[in-house]
């Protein structure tokens, strides 16, 4: 038992945190100003992503037949960990959680096609599960993919597809057996190449970025964008989502709005005299915040260690998921609070505190608790797999 | 980064787990609490003949050397049975204490019959009015031949048995650790009813005369060994909690799977499976802390915050996943013939005790405003 980082892992970490400086260049800044392009897309993005494919940044964690490193797990999250708090709109769904499955199952043809492509940073995917009426229970989805001859015809609406409006392909659920009462064992996973004809997209602006809309209006797609089993996309969908939640809570996007709201506070004065971060009730809340933030860290180090040793243990995942989605938004809450009125100056505006960024993260992580598997769901697993008890109805 | 249990680590947790389940059964438990004092010589003397009671005390003293983390995964177990046994305050508070900071004639003296079973030292960390250990009220007067000293503790566990007591006390030139004798002229022992069920003692010092024999650290040794002593028995304490709380939400858990109301288990309703969900979460979260502290302690490594935010935790937890085990049992829960009730007397009396929540989140904002007006200058 020692929990602590090695001295390479350290230095792996540090290593990234320089290399982030970097690709944050004053140009990509710029052009994150732009809310469209606040989750990438834009031009000096492109750049940027491509450098760091270019400079061996992606896929550490991949085989080293796909080019990989063979990273660890504890290894890889540090590296996602860094990446997250430079503020890079780095497409982590696209690189960790669906290009290994694609390597995994796709044909060769495919295969070269897209993960080469993620490899060098050229490619990027979003992610097509939700529709208007399959949210928390996806396997209602009714997207069709119907065969014919060696195409498929596909036909549908998804929701929330992020990304989607600079994605090179859209990793799309559909329904391959028209029978809906088979739910999950009736559906397939496919990649659907953003420039086909019938593909479109719609804003929807959020309180937080922009998502969009996605319109598959008989698309015709040749078979070999088919991954794995007609009929077998739900285990994919799993495994694919287990993986996301680790790069959604990492800690060094949250622990670097504390640090830097704590440095604020020790520089700005207080009404009264003294500083802000003098004041009882600002400490409080900065030690509140501190001791929940230190289990957001430790539950991502174990998560990352224990996906080393073995499958992930279902009801520590949820676990992982309810805590940190919940304590990110109280973590929002406490720091605004000790930003004072002023932290609703939205960024761009005169008088935003901190560039106005945790007034913006309290925004988009309004999503959090019910994204990603909502947390009712997780509680329920929790419940089954950690406690043994009964299924709720 | 390992979160590994190590083979022999794990050994020892299931050793201590079955010596510490054959004597909880609840008639022994029921016997051990209708004496003076919450304390099974019987046990005691099992885990002192399984190697368990030297776990943290060097081979040389006739313990294991195992080191402190295996002491935390005892005070777990002792947590999850809720068992009558001090291991805290003994093994932590006086032994871990002893062994650190004594010179070579008191560990000979006092280590071996600590780890053999044959003598109780206990520690007296707690004193009114001040939840800091390391800044004690009680007081030591430099004199020929030792110090005197005067002041009031209270809460001590087995101090009636116990061959001698630790105690911090401020002279004018800092702290000093003695070990107190607790029949020499001056020290009145009186018994205390806390909530956890025990008959503690509440200890008043008055001039008692400590001989220098019998003084364990002074000086900068001294602040460094209180200070330690103080971590070292917030994180046991916390690691106590672990143990307690995953019992209370596994009973829970239990429980609302057979009950059934409305021809139904009530653990099928959400609003009940969800509650005892959160503590499943809550019980990881405090796992997660105590690890830290404890695997810091453990390799010597400063562990001042790693162990404020571990008790903090700890305050949160065990009055959190008590209060939704109480609830979702009902009236069953507050039954005497139930065994919930030892767990949830014990988590409170942990939760208030050696520094609680909201004492220390006040501490440690104050010492996150020093870090940062340092840095801004």
């Amino acid at each position: 038992m020692n929990i602590e980082l090695t001295p390479e892992q350290r230095a792996l970490q540090q290593e990234v945190r320089d290399y982030m400086k970097t690709v944050m260049t004053p140009e990509l800044l710029e052009e994150m100003k732009n809310d469209e392009l606040k989750e990438g897309g834009g031009p000096e993005f492109r750049k940027q992503y491509a450098r760091m494919g270019a400079d061996g940044w992606i896929g550490l964690s991949w085989s080293k037949e796909l080019g990989g490193k063979e990273m660890s797990h504890v290894e890889q999250y540090i590296f996602t960990d860094e990446v997250v708090r430079s503020g890079f709109a780095y497409p982590f769904l696209t690189t960790e959680s669906v290009t290994p499955v694609i390597a995994a199952n796709a044909n060769a043809e495919v295969r070269e096609e897209v993960v080469g492509g993620v490899k060098q940073g050229k490619v990027v995917i979003a992610i097509g599960y939700s529709e208007p009426s399959a949210g928390t229970d996806l396997a209602s989805l009714k997207t069709k993919a119907v065969k014919d001859g060696d195409h498929w015809i596909i036909n549908g609406q998804k929701m929330w597809t992020s990304l989607a409006n600079y994605a090179d392909y859209v990793w799309l659920a559909a329904r391959t057996d028209p029978d809906e009462s088979k739910k999950h064992k009736g559906l397939t996973m496919f990649l659907v190449p953003t420039d086909y004809e019938g593909f479109s997209v719609t804003p929807v602006h959020t309180l937080g970025v922009r998502t969009n809309a996605t319109f598959y209006n008989d698309i015709r797609l040749p078979d070999k964008y088919r991954v794995s089993e007609v009929n077998g996309g739900w285990k994919l969908i799993m495994g694919q989502l287990n993986v996301e939640r680790l790069s959604l809570f990492t800690h060094g996007q949250v622990d670097s709005l504390y640090v830097d709201t704590c440095k604020w506070a020790a520089e700005t004065d207080a009404p009264g005299g003294g500083k802000v971060i003098e004041q009882p009730w600002v400490q409080h809340n900065l030690a509140k915040v501190k001791s929940g933030l230190e289990v957001v860290k430790l539950i991502c180090w174990k998560q990352a260690w224990a996906m080393d040793q073995g499958p992930l243990d279902m009801a520590a995942a949820s676990t992982a998921k309810v805590y940190s989605s919940e304590f990110f938004v109280e973590l929002y809450r406490m720091l605004l609070e000790v930003l004072g009125g002023a932290g609703v100056i939205a960024a761009h505006s005169p008088g935003a505190v901190l560039k106005g960024r945790i007034e913006f993260r309290w925004r988009v992580g309004s999503i959090l608790t019910f994204g990603g598997g909502a947390n009712e769901i997780q509680r329920d697993i929790i419940a089954m797999a950690g406690l043994w008890m009964p299924r709720t109805r | 980064m390992d979160f590994t249990v190590s083979e022999e680590l794990h050994s020892v947790q299931q050793l201590a787990a079955q010596i510490l389940g054959d004597f909880t059964d609840v008639d022994t438990l029921k016997r051990i609490e209708s004496q003076a004092e919450r304390f099974d010589p019987e046990l005691w003397k099992a885990l002192a003949e399984a190697g368990l009671l030297g776990l943290d005390i060097p081979e040389a003293h006739g313990g294991m050397g195992m080191g402190f983390y295996s002491l935390t995964t005892l005070c777990e177990e002792v947590g999850r049975t809720v068992a009558p046994a001090p291991v805290i305050a003994v093994l932590v508070g006086a032994a871990g204490t002893l062994q650190r900071f004594g010179n070579a004639a008191q560990k000979d003296q006092w280590l071996p019959g600590i780890a053999n079973g044959s003598h109780l030292l206990t520690s007296a960390l707690e004193e009114y009015g001040n939840d800091d250990p390391t800044q004690p009220t009680t007081t030591a007067q430099s004199m020929e031949g030792g110090y005197a000293i005067s002041g009031h503790k209270f809460g001590v566990e087995n101090a009636c048995s116990a061959a001698r007591i630790l105690v911090a006390a401020s002279t004018d030139d800092g702290v000093i650790i003695a070990l107190v004798d607790p029949k020499a002229a001056g020290v009145t022992l009186t018994a205390q009813q806390v909530t956890s069920g025990e008959t503690r003692s509440e200890l008043a010092l008055e001039n008692v005369q400590v001989p220098a024999e019998d003084v364990v650290a002074t000086g900068a040794e001294a602040r460094t060994a209180i200070a330690w002593a103080s971590q070292a028995t917030r994180t046991a304490m916390s690691a106590m909690a672990v143990g307690l709380c995953d019992k209370m939400m596994r009973i829970t858990g239990a429980y609302t799977t057979e009950r059934e109301q409305f021809d139904r288990a009530i653990a099928t309703f959400q609003a009940v499976s969800h509650r005892v969900a959160d503590c499943y979460i809550d019980v990881e979260c405090l796992r997660l802390v105590t690890q830290q502290a404890a695997s810091l302690i453990d390799q010597g490594r400063p562990a001042a915050d790693a162990v404020t935010m571990a008790k903090i935790w700890c305050g949160d937890v065990t009055h959190r996943v008590s209060q939704a085990s109480q609830h979702c049992h009902g009236g069953t829960g507050v039954d005497r013939d139930y065994p919930l009730f030892r767990y949830c007397l014990m988590a409170r009396q942990i939760e208030l005790s050696c520094g609680n929540t909201a004492q220390l989140t006040g501490q440690l904002g104050q010492s996150i405003a020093q870090e940062y007006l340092a840095a801004a200058g």
